[in-house]
């Protein structure tokens, strides 16, 4: 540091001055103002695009010259070889197996998987043992797979469109049939637009990097999927988490973000809460008259998804806003899926005109794929169709979870975590000494909210389960149930690829297709199933 | 969209009234609506087609003959139903000449054309020797490149400036780009620039909705914008045009013929979905098939099947690499296996597009580097390559890349998209168009979208790494499973270009002719029927692969025919000679709009895809046209007339000099020896 005056001195003040004066002629120019502030914006929404218009003069200038010059190597850590020195190393390098051969236990699990033969839906046909099993684990909720009028659509849809679109939505995709499904969800739910992608997976992982990018806030639940996540990796925001479920916990995070951003005094940036209506997870279900409450409060954008409760709760399946009686509207980013909920192909998102427009030029999903085969977006129709015109699909469904619910809640080596009206069950193995909070405990506990900035809860420290060995039971309890004749799946994790580690357990799909009897018969042997392996385990 | 913009777009060609499209109705009034130089141009190469076509046949003198002998009985329902289009002048529903009474076809014209003069074949087929052609950019003359520039400038002046002004006198335009409420704007006024000031004036190349089969013809649903493209209304009329557009390569588009009569049986016996994740009981048997079928098709152990192209690469690609691994990826590949690198975590090196020398020095460097300041050496190398570039039109050299892969030990992923199906004398992709082994590839990936007129996609490869990826990728847990309809086209087009044994086994497994002595891989003969589910019953024409083969040949003929052809007629193209995809390059933005509406805008509207930054660089601007099996030698010589109108009012010749150009007649009656050249 330049402690003594150097001769350099005059130089540093007279660089110094020229810049202060080249800084003043720029303010006093007319509209400077307005170049700076779009320099400084769209630099940093988009450093690529500045660039990109610097770029074009420069390229004018270039082509004119035709000098082609390419970039070399002179990073900081670049060690200069000789090429004799390059073909040793080349020869030396030995790469790690592109992958790894399956462990016992994994192609157990890959063997294990049941192959349907025929119809998918409540009672299909097994290869492995060429019986008809009843299943509990199709996503087959209001038992729209295999109906009838559906299938006589969809043919007649195959005889007008073919079964590829054999384009992107862009270039000769889009025909009637996606127009006609993306106005029938809007209509359902009541928004004013909506936006269908082909996968339900690349809906989450398409729309949630197209609105929030690198500086933007997100505030997500601890409980979230592994779709959400990655759409998230993928997004760059600042990411910030609150407890499962936990409102509470939700509205003290954004109170925190508030305060440091007044303290900051940042730049205001977009700012989303993501959250499921049911978690797929466990099945908890969201409050969601409270989380709008909050996002309205705090001015954030709500971006919910809803691919277990779309077609699934509510009087007519609308989802999670049927259920609670909250306009459609007053959600920013309301994806579903049509998988799942109408038993076709992909997934949507519901909002309004800006937001879905927005997704045709940057939801990539959408942009750079083809359009699903048009006889599936007939047979979505059909699935709404059908929906609206039968509430009683889900009184049975509703009585369907009931019943299974007064038969698993009394089982003791399990625990249920999933909401009540949830027709998606999770039954975990319950922790053997689990001891019931102790009230000085719990209050321990609650007197330091988690770190916001990581995604594992304060209490981590005391799961006290075990994944493979929870994986190895449950897998005896789904082979258990399938030899008494009923089919149910353990929910799949792509285990070490979680953010983090979700507790193993059954998930059981409840479908109003079966009636009351034969869902308690099935429930009852899956219970069953469950005492024999689990109680087992205690002795 | 409805954000208002206040001041006209100058370059957005307004149309006046909903019904008045002024290029088709060919009255006189419409004159008075020639308000731009554009829709001056645009009449007059109407007028011009109208004079050429008037002492052409009458239009409805046909009908009655040729569906006697060329349609069969399913398909004339769709044809006589569409009561809008008796007026056949332009031989896109019925054959403007008709078949002889010893042809018969078995397809719907209007999806797969007739085509029986046998001399349209051409075997699609690397001679071993021949240098495989690279990316040339071939430059235009300055005074293009110039305009160019300057349009860009202009419109981007342009459009700050009415930022600018409209900002000022019309804020509520701009409420939703602006941060207001304490909310901050979902998409400023700066992102979303492009979109609002460039793209929005041509919007009307784009998402153009359509109805019916995108096969060889395709029918639009009219729209017209009273708002300079800010809200697109649809009209209620329709229009039928010539399609070459659409990822059909084989043809499989089709709403009529054997593989959719099998689905039809499918979505009886097995409804359209499985209900849930593959490994989550989502799996039918008929997803045990296909993955096999596919497995036998492409020559390799294994493969696996995901319900979508995008999400194949997205999901996947994680699943092979992480971190401490490194992806090499060519500069131009697609936005799927970006996404795909992003979410692996791996590091990235991007190489200049298809040229092997740059793929070289960086491979020395990386291997001798080693990773990023650890300088620790790669666990793995995953070089990421596609098959057929859609933009360009390029072929992966992929001779040349297993030569640098036996050198440096990286693994091999190629994206087939495009090139599945589409090119190889068995239509097994890239790696039978140059004769190589398919296994010595690692990871062969592709879609169903293009070539066989299905959806999703596929990734294949030995055995134990198929098997990891089925429980390693995201979709077998997270994601739907494919539906029975979409798998079952698949089973069926792959089928009929395989040909299926029927039980007296036929000894007729060698078809097309097969490559150089040294290196052979015998793709495997007809499938055994076995390999099908039993109540697949496939019509002869299928089982026999006669029908997969012509499909291939055709393609290859088609191809090779319009890619010469619009080179000889002095147009700028890119790619490879055999390429399906073809783009002709247009420079100028101004001229892409042109281009669209001039060739929708003729007597036999043809629909183009018009691509532009930022999907392609800046200044090459283009138009891509992906030509089909299904098209007729008449729809090739048909488009070429087209494009060789519309490139001399647009001024878009600046290819071989004009000494070495040949007359657009001559084109078209020497098709055999150009495709053959
Ligand atoms: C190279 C490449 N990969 C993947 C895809 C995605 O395929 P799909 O449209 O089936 O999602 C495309 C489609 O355009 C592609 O060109």
């Amino acid at each position: 540091m330049a402690s003594t005056a150097t001769p350099l001195e005059p130089i540093f003040s007279f660089v110094v001055e020229s810049l202060l004066a080249l800084e003043r002629a720029f303010y006093s120019l007319p509209g400077s103002g307005i170049i700076e502030r779009y320099i400084r914006s769209s630099h940093q929404n988009d450093p690529g695009r500045t660039l990109l218009e610097l770029i074009l003069v420069v390229l004018v200038i270039r082509t004119l010259l035709q000098s082609r010059t390419r970039a070399d190597r002179t990073g900081k850590s670049f060690i200069k070889f000789s090429d004799k020195e390059v073909d040793e190393l080349v020869d030396e390098w030995v790469p790690e197996p592109l992958s790894l051969p399956l462990t016992s236990q994994e192609e157990l699990e890959l063997s294990s998987v049941p192959v349907v033969v025929g119809q998918s839906g409540p009672k299909p046909k097994l290869a492995a043992t060429g019986k008809v099993a009843v299943s509990l684990s199709g996503l087959n909720f209001t038992g729209l797979a295999g109906n009838e009028h559906i299938k006589a659509k969809a043919i007649e849809a195959l005889r007008k469109y073919g079964v590829g679109s054999c384009g992107p939505a862009g270039f000769y995709g889009t025909t009637d049939a996606h127009l006609a499904l993306e106005r029938d969800i809007a209509d359902f739910l009541g928004t004013e637009t909506a936006i269908l992608y082909s996968q339900g997976f690349s809906t989450i992982t398409s729309v949630i990097p197209a609105f929030c990018k690198r500086g933007d806030i997100i505030v997500a639940d601890r409980g979230v999927s592994f779709p959400i996540q990655k759409a998230m990796q993928i997004s760059r925001s600042i990411i910030r988490w609150y407890d499962h479920n936990d409102l509470q916990s939700l509205e003290e995070v954004l109170q925190g973000i508030e305060k440091e951003r007044k303290k900051k005094r940042g730049p205001l940036t977009r700012r989303f809460i993501v959250t499921e209506g049911i978690f797929e997870k466990d099945g908890l279900m969201v409050d969601l008259p409270k989380l709008i409450e909050l996002k309205l409060k705090y001015k954030y954008r709500l971006i919910l998804d809803e691919s277990y409760s779309f077609g699934i709760v509510g009087r007519t399946g609308r989802g999670l806003t049927e259920l609670y009686n909250v306009p459609a509207s007053k959600v920013d980013m309301l994806l579903g899926s049509v998988a799942i909920g109408l038993c076709a192909a992909g997934g949507f998102c519901a909002g309004t005109e800006f937001v879905t427009e927005h997704q045709r030029i940057n939801g990539l999903g959408f942009v750079f794929s083809a359009s699903m085969p048009p006889l599936l977006s007939v047979s979505g129709s059909e699935g709404i169709n059908i929906l609206r015109s039968s509430p009683s699909i889900f009184e049975s469904l509703q009585e369907n979870v009931r019943a299974a619910r007064a038969i698993l809640d009394r089982v003791d080596c399990i625990t249920i975590p999933s909401h009540p009206a949830s027709p998606m069950i999770h039954i975990q193995i319950r922790s053997p000494s689990v001891p019931t909070l102790h009230p000085s405990a719990a209050a321990h506990l609650s007197l330091k909210p988690s770190n916001p900035s990581f995604i594992l809860p304060k209490d981590a420290s005391n799961w006290d389960w075990d994944v493979e060995t929870e994986e190895v039971l449950l897998h005896e309890v789904v082979e258990e149930a399938l030899s008494q004749g009923v089919m149910i799946a353990k929910a799949q994790r792509l285990r070490g690829q979680e953010m983090v580690e979700v507790r193993p357990s059954i998930r059981l799909a409840m479908t109003s297709t079966l009636t009351k009897k034969e869902t308690e018969k099935a429930v009852g042997i899956v219970k069953a199933s469950l005492v024999k392996v689990l109680g087992k385990r205690r002795l | 969209m409805p954000t208002g913009s206040p001041l006209p777009s100058p370059m957005a060609l307004k149309r006046s009234s909903p019904q008045h499209s002024m290029f088709k109705k060919r009255s006189s009034q419409s004159l008075s609506h020639m308000a731009s130089a554009a829709s001056y141009l645009s009449a007059l190469s109407q007028a011009d087609a109208r004079a050429r076509n008037s002492n052409g046949m009458s239009p409805t003198s046909t009908p009655a003959l040729s569906l006697s002998s060329s349609v069969t009985s399913s398909s004339e329902d769709t044809v006589l139903n569409e009561d809008d289009e008796l007026d056949n002048g332009d031989g896109l529903v019925i054959p403007t000449r008709p078949p002889t009474s010893e042809q018969v076809f078995t397809t719907v014209h209007s999806e797969f054309g007739h085509c029986a003069n046998e001399e349209y074949r051409c075997v699609s087929q690397h001679t071993p020797g021949t240098i495989i052609p690279g990316h040339v950019e071939q430059d235009p003359p300055y005074y293009i490149l110039l305009s160019t520039y300057i349009s860009y400038l202009i419109l981007i002046c342009l459009g700050h400036f009415r930022d600018f002004f409209g900002k000022r006198f019309n804020p509520s335009a701009y409420r939703h780009l602006m941060a207001h409420d304490g909310y901050a704007p979902l998409n400023s006024d700066f992102d979303s620039f492009y979109t609002r000031r460039l793209k929005l004036r041509m919007d009307e190349c784009f998402s153009q909705p359509i109805t019916g089969v995108a096969g060889r013809t395709i029918q639009l649903l009219d729209r017209y914008s009273p708002d300079y493209n800010h809200t697109q209304i649809l009209t209620g009329t329709r229009t039928r045009a010539l399609n070459i557009s659409s990822y059909n390569y084989l043809g499989f588009a089709q709403a009529r013929g054997g593989c959719a009569d099998v689905v039809e049986e499918t979505i009886k016996r097995y409804g359209v979905t499985t209900c849930g994740t593959r490994l989550e009981g989502g799996t039918s048997e008929l997803h045990t098939f296909s993955e096999a079928l596919v497995a036998q098709f492409l020559g390799v152990e294994d493969a696996l099947i995901s319900s979508m192209g995008f999400a194949t690469n997205s999901n996947y690609i994680p699943a092979l690499v992480g971190k401490g691994c490194l992806i090499i990826s060519d500069e131009l590949n697609h936005a799927s296996i970006r996404f795909g690198v992003r979410l692996s975590g791996a590091s990235v090196r991007t190489f200049k597009h298809n040229d092997m020398a740059s793929l070289e020095s960086l491979l020395r460097e990386v291997i001798s580097q080693g990773q990023l300041k650890t300088h620790r050496p790669w666990k793995k190398i995953l070089l990421i390559v596609e098959g057929l570039y859609s933009m360009e039109g390029t072929f992966v050299n992929l001779p040349a890349i297993m030569e640098l892969k036996r050198k440096y030990k990286f693994y091999l992923f190629i994206d087939e998209a495009h090139s599945v199906g589409a090119l190889g004398p068995h239509g097994r992709g890239v790696a039978d168009y140059f004769n190589v082994d398919p296994r010595s590839i690692d990871i062969l990936m592709g879609t169903f979208t293009k070539s066989f007129g299905a959806a999703g996609g596929y990734i294949a490869g030995n055995k134990a790494l198929i098997d990891r990826l089925r429980l390693r990728g995201y979709s077998g847990a997270y994601a739907e499973a494919m539906t029975p309809p979409v798998l079952t086209q698949i089973i069926a087009s792959m089928a009929s270009i395989m040909g299926v044994n029927l039980p007296p086994p036929s000894t007729s497994s060698r078809h097309g002719s097969v490559g150089p002595a040294d290196e052979i891989y015998q793709y495997p003969g007809p499938v055994p029927a076995s390999s099908l589910p039993s109540w697949v019953t496939l019509p002869t024409a299928l089982s026999s692969s006669e029908e997969g083969r012509d499909r291939l040949r055709r393609l290859t003929f088609n191809s090779r025919y319009f890619h010469s052809g619009l080179v000889k007629l002095g147009f700028i193209t890119y790619g490879h000679p055999s390429s399906p995809v073809i783009p002709l390059l247009v420079f100028n933005p101004g001229k892409m709009n042109m281009f669209h509406r001039m060739m929708k805008d003729r007597k036999t509207p043809i629909i183009v895809v018009v691509v532009a930054y930022p999907a392609t660089p800046l200044v090459t601007s283009r138009v891509r046209f992906c030509v089909s099996a299904a098209h007729t030698k008449e729809d090739i010589d048909c488009i070429l007339r087209a494009c060789d109108e519309v490139g001399d009012i647009l001024d878009l010749k600046h290819g071989i000099p004009k000494s070495e150009r040949w007359a657009i007649e001559d084109i078209v009656g020497r098709a055999v020896e150009l495709a053959n050249a």
